[in-house]
């Protein structure tokens, strides 16, 4: 009995040993490969760091189409401070001459270029940059509808007036307003014969939202309290060459715009193309006031062979008086 | 006999109900079919197209509520418009009429299948019938290519089109071409769709007014009119085609709103000079009070240096 049990006692030692040498061997592969893998890790973490240390450079593409290789550690985020944009927003777009052409006998006052000129510079739907009058020359002359943007004049009377250089015009006839300069003076809002400007007399709408955003003078955001405002043919579009926000944004194909130097006008609805001066010339295009020799780059088409009859109110009106 | 008047009434209102409806599409536009079958994807991707193009007239489909213009635009979801074959439905957006502007510039050749397969969807009846064989090309296999060139002495752009395959290279004639100018929000036509003739050649006159850069360069585009036969083959070309337009900065004039260097030189003579005037008299003043001062304290002093000529009493006069 006791034989045997000092034979079993023996056996389970046996196992014991046994057992923890197996573990140790398992043990010690197992560290073994762990240092093997770590030690391979760290020496490809080791190379991948010598070999982007090695280059150290990135390659850029510049303004002027250049691939260009600029050290890493030279990398800096663009964003366009307040100066450029300044400076860009004064100088214009060089070699360019904006026109616009309205078609009255299209407009049927569905006021998309009103609703998305409004969106587009932080405006209250009463504040306008372009707005759809209801016009009537005479008491036997019908009633038209006639989009109203600001001219943007040859020979503009606002900039004129203005005590500050805070309103100017550019090289491509664009005429903009700078807010950081203007004094709130309304000289020019007096001075404009086509009451194109607007006057923010109180905190104007998303100003909190806007307040940390860099103004940009092609866009006129953010607005500030006491200054003008006025349309701007989307300065900012034009130069990434797309059409203004209200031209693209009429669904009756009102609005031409274009290059009077390329002698071209697109059209906002159709995108098509055409020439200009053929445009005007045939349907007998002209401008508002030109009695007063401010030459507006803004053209009219007469409200001639409207194909739908004038009904007062809005577009919108129709739809829920249906539904 | 109130029958028979009623009757022939009818028929005789026929035709002016139908002078409304009638908007023709060309026989050979009429069977297109759309070169994929319409599937959700293609649905949701028309739903979104016509959402935005569309929607502002047409309303929703099915609910009726389009807006009032003559003629009527009406609703997709209806007979009127369902009754269109997709051909017709496809040359009626592309083209447009009236009010109905065209989208050909718009949305491309996909994007208007996709607003068809969207409409089809408000029509249970409907089968889609889809193009068996993608291009139907007149040239199968071949590579269609073409070549534009300037003949200043005739001011004509030849648009020369040719297909290139194993067999050699043949000119595609017949071919329906037109040839856009490059501009700043577009592509201009130029001329009138022409068609090419047996060399495969089609002509086109240039205005001769037609601005191009300041050399005079104009960037071209030719293109096919029918895409279904010759496949989306455009080549651009810059030709010295156009006249030499040196743009004139609108702020070089000296003017009254100008800048200060550039206001008009009477303004600045009158300003300049007026400054000068008024500070001229005020330092002319300001010489003569010194002058006056001066006489006073020479007169003075030679009036205490001198003995004989002694200070005379403040009650001399009296």
């Amino acid at each position: 009995m006791d034989k045997k049990e000092e034979g079993s006692r023996s056996n389970d030692l046996d196992r014991v040993i046994e057992n923890s040498r197996r573990d140790f061997l398992r043990k010690i592969t197992l560290a073994g490969a762990v240092t093997v893998t770590g030690g391979a890790a760290i020496y490809s973490g080791h190379r991948f760091e010598k070999a982007k240390h090695r280059e150290g450079y990135v390659k850029v593409l510049t303004e002027d189409n250049r691939l260009v290789e600029i050290p890493v550690e030279q990398m800096r985020d663009f964003k366009p401070d307040l100066k450029m944009l300044q400076s860009r927003g004064r100088e214009g777009i060089p070699g360019r001459k904006w026109v616009m052409v309205i078609d009255l006998s299209k407009c049927r006052n569905a006021r998309k270029c009103v609703e998305a000129c409004q969106s587009a510079h932080h405006l209250r739907p009463y504040e306008y940059h372009i707005n759809t009058l209801v016009m009537q020359e005479s008491v036997n002359t019908p009633a038209f509808f006639m989009p109203k943007p600001c001219q943007h004049c040859d020979n503009p009377p606002c900039v004129s007036v203005c005590p500050v250089d805070a309103t100017f015009k550019r090289q491509d006839g664009v005429v903009l307003i700078d807010n950081e300069r203007c004094i709130g003076c309304r000289f020019c809002m007096a001075a404009c014969p086509y009451s194109a400007r607007i006057f923010h007399w109180q905190e104007p709408s998303q100003h909190e939202a806007d307040s940390e955003k860099e103004y940009n003078v092609e866009l006129n955001v953010p607005h500030k309290k006491g200054t003008i405002t006025k349309c701007l043919f989307s300065a900012d579009r034009l130069r990434e060459g797309m059409l203004p926000y209200c031209v693209s944004a009429c669904p009756n194909g009102v609005f031409y715009f274009g290059d009077e130097n390329e002698d071209a006008v697109t059209n906002g609805t159709t995108k098509e193309t055409v020439r200009f001066s053929e445009l005007i010339e045939k349907n007998g295009g002209y401008r508002l006031m030109p009695e007063l020799g401010t030459q507006p780059r803004v053209y009219y088409l007469p409200p001639k062979n409207r194909i739908f009859e004038f009904e007062e109110g809005e577009k919108r009106e129709y739809k829920e008086e249906k539904a | 006999m109130r029958y028979r008047a009623g009757v022939i009434l009818c028929l005789m209102l026929l035709p002016s109900f139908a002078k409304g409806q009638d908007w023709v599409v060309p026989e050979e536009r009429r069977g297109r079919l759309s070169t994929f079958p319409f599937n959700d994807d293609t649905r949701k991707e028309g739903e979104r197209l016509y959402m935005i193009n569309c929607h502002s007239c047409h309303g929703d489909p099915g609910k009726n509520n389009y807006i009032v213009l003559q003629p009527s635009p009406g609703d997709p979801a209806t007979e009127k418009i369902q009754k269109n074959s997709d051909g017709e439905i496809f040359h009626k957006v592309s083209v447009g009429r009236g009010q109905m502007p065209s989208f050909r510039s718009v949305l491309t050749t996909e994007e208007i299948w996709k607003v068809v397969s969207y409409i089809r969807s408000f029509n249970r009846d409907y089968v889609q019938k889809v193009m068996q064989v993608i291009t139907s090309s007149a040239y199968p296999g071949a590579v269609i290519s073409m070549k534009l060139a300037y003949d200043e002495a005739a001011k004509l752009v030849s648009v020369m089109a040719s297909a290139t395959s194993e067999t050699g290279t043949v000119p595609v004639t017949g071919a329906g071409v037109r040839l856009l100018a490059r501009r700043y929000f577009g592509l201009m036509q130029v001329d009138e769709e022409k068609t090419t003739d047996n060399n495969g050649t089609a002509l086109f006159a240039i205005p001769e007014s037609l601005p191009g850069d300041t050399a005079g360069n104009i960037s071209f585009s030719a293109q096919f009119t029918d895409e279904q036969v010759f496949g989306s083959v455009s080549k651009d070309t810059i030709l010295n085609a156009g006249a030499v337009t040196i743009p004139v900065s609108l702020t070089a004039k000296r003017a009254m709103w100008n800048t200060v260097r550039k206001a008009p030189v009477w303004v600045i003579l009158a300003y300049g000079l007026g400054v000068l005037a008024v500070w001229g008299f005020i330092f002319l003043v300001m010489f003569r009070l010194r002058d006056i001062f001066t006489v006073g304290t020479e007169l003075r002093e030679r009036l205490q240096t001198s003995p004989g000529n002694q200070e005379p009493p403040k009650n001399q006069q009296i």
